[in-house]
């Protein structure tokens, strides 16, 4: 059963006080946190959260398109080790 | 492996009854499948390709004269490779992980972190993580705002670090 519209989306108070925090002084911190079920609200988008997937904090910086999702989605908590030396490439966001 | 070499595949298992394999492609573009004309295995093998066609997420590739279930069988397993010279150029900003895993990462102040052990993707971000001198972790994001320069012919990578919120833990 999804959750009731009536109590808004969950996110963890310790996160939305830095968030809100930031956003006010106009700051730009690393949070970690270990809520990986807290959503991801339009205020969080250009902040980085490290997010723990268990073990350690990924630090993940949040866009637009990343709104309404949860923290956790972004710190995969299994690690697949692929070849090493396939054709697989990296950018800068 | 040979260090010049480049894995694009794996072979996973036969498909069908007609000597296809199932290939997963291990390459960001898996499109180049269809301009092989013929397959370089990892035990030195160089298989000539006949047909090449998309299902799913796999890629289905038909070597000549392999017809049946059997004569491919034991090719289960098996890395399809390229030559490094025959890697797509990228755009200017991204790189090959293979370029990226074993740079030395320093400060702007020039202070050595460690070096890039392994790239992670995480949905949003790349996060590069470099293993520090005590062996810690160290996880960088791959952003514009963090990694300022990528120097591959040096081996080298600047970044500057962001700073963490330190208070209670929540």
């Amino acid at each position: 059963m999804s959750r009731s519209i009536k109590k808004g989306p969950y996110v963890h108070p310790s996160v939305m006080k830095k968030i809100d925090a930031m956003n006010a002084a106009g700051d730009k911190k690393v949070i970690k946190t270990w809520s990986r079920s807290s959503t991801i609200l339009p205020n969080f988008v250009g902040h980085t959260v490290a997010v723990h997937d268990g073990r350690k904090h990924v630090p993940v910086y949040i866009t637009e398109d990343m709104v309404g999702h949860k923290l956790g989605e972004f710190a995969p908590t299994r690690t697949y080790k692929g070849h090493s030396g396939s054709e697989r490439s990296t950018s800068l966001r | 492996m040979n260090d010049n070499m480049i894995v694009i595949g794996k072979i996973i298992a036969p498909q069908g009854v007609r000597g296809e394999v199932r290939v997963m492609p291990l390459t960001d573009f898996p499109e180049r499948f269809r301009e092989l004309k013929s397959a370089q295995l990892d035990d030195g093998t160089n298989l000539p390709i006949e047909s090449v066609r998309y299902h799913q997420q796999f890629v289905l590739l038909k070597f000549r004269d392999m017809n049946d279930r059997n004569a491919i069988e034991h090719l289960r397993g098996k890395l399809i490779q390229i030559e490094h010279k025959d890697l797509v150029p990228l755009p200017t900003g991204h790189y090959y992980i293979f370029d990226i895993v074993g740079l030395e990462v320093f400060t702007e102040e020039d202070e050595y972190l460690g070096k890039v052990t392994d790239v992670l993707e995480t949905g949003s971000n790349d996060v590069y993580i470099v293993e520090q001198k005590d062996k810690k972790p160290l996880l960088i994001p791959a952003l514009k705002t963090v990694v300022l320069k990528i120097n591959i012919p040096d081996g080298k990578m600047i970044v500057k670090l962001q700073e963490v919120w330190e208070s209670d833990a929540d």
